[in-house]
């Protein structure tokens, strides 16, 4: 254990969280794609996987990693609009992704306190080395 | 009236060995050798810090945590440094000063 380890846990975990940042504005900026690949197909919502990195069984381990990006296959929302170029030519229905704006929204301030409470116990881990080096200046 | 001689004197008791400086064991690394290895690592956080700050300035895809992390690292080191020049420093006038 040496001093800078819990700062690499922490380090790690605001890693992460960016990661996730990324995903969730990935969603919200594919939330009306309807197109992919040039076929008539909606996005699909991704979600992000956090595993430890390891984590042994009496160590706080190295932090966590994510450990796989993930669709979400729930089915989309189905819009009735057959002047779309994406409609089905039988039913006119658009396919639209299983993007809910006010899920990523929570998701995003989820991931965004997360990444505060990592900045927070950084500064902690900071101040109790410094205290620990104020401990010479007597 | 006789008077009885005086006895030499008594050897004087085994010095007690020195930790790392006795005569047959170097246990452990020596001083200055132990310090320039934690200067070493002090040179290559600073180095570190400084690699992931050019990386930041020249646009490379690296996170801003890390070189906060990487500088933060080096700081901390930096005085944790300080402190130990100045307990040998303490040391050195401690001892300079001495009475003989």
């Amino acid at each position: 254990m040496g001093l800078f380890s819990s700062m690499r846990i922490s380090g790690s975990a605001l890693t992460a969280q960016r990661l996730r940042m990324d995903v969730i504005a990935g969603n919200i900026a594919n939330a009306d794609t309807t197109r992919l690949n040039g076929q008539r197909q909606p996005y699909q919502r991704q979600q992000v996987v956090f595993t430890p990195l390891n984590q042994g069984a009496s160590s706080p381990g190295d932090g966590l990693q994510v450990a796989a990006i993930v669709k979400d296959q729930s089915p989309g929302r189905q819009v009735y609009d057959p002047a779309n170029p994406d409609a089905d030519p039988n039913t006119g229905l658009v396919a639209y992704p299983n993007v809910d704006t006010t899920t990523e929204m929570t998701d995003m301030l989820s991931a965004s306190r997360a990444y505060e409470a990592n900045v927070t116990v950084l500064n902690s881990i900071k101040q109790m080395a410094q205290r620990s080096i104020d401990l010479g200046r007597a | 009236m006789p008077i009885s001689s005086i006895g030499g004197l008594s050897p004087l008791p085994p010095r007690l060995p020195l930790a790392g400086a006795g005569a047959g064991q170097p246990a452990g690394v020596d001083f200055g050798s132990a310090l320039k290895q934690a200067v070493g690592a002090l040179n290559q956080l600073g180095s570190q810090a400084d690699a992931s700050s050019l990386a930041l300035a020249k646009g490379d895809p690296i996170d801003i945590h890390e070189v906060m992390l990487n500088t933060e690292q080096a700081s901390l080191g930096f005085s944790m440094a300080v402190q130990v020049r100045n307990k040998l420093i303490d040391a050195y006038t401690e001892v300079m000063r001495m009475n003989v």
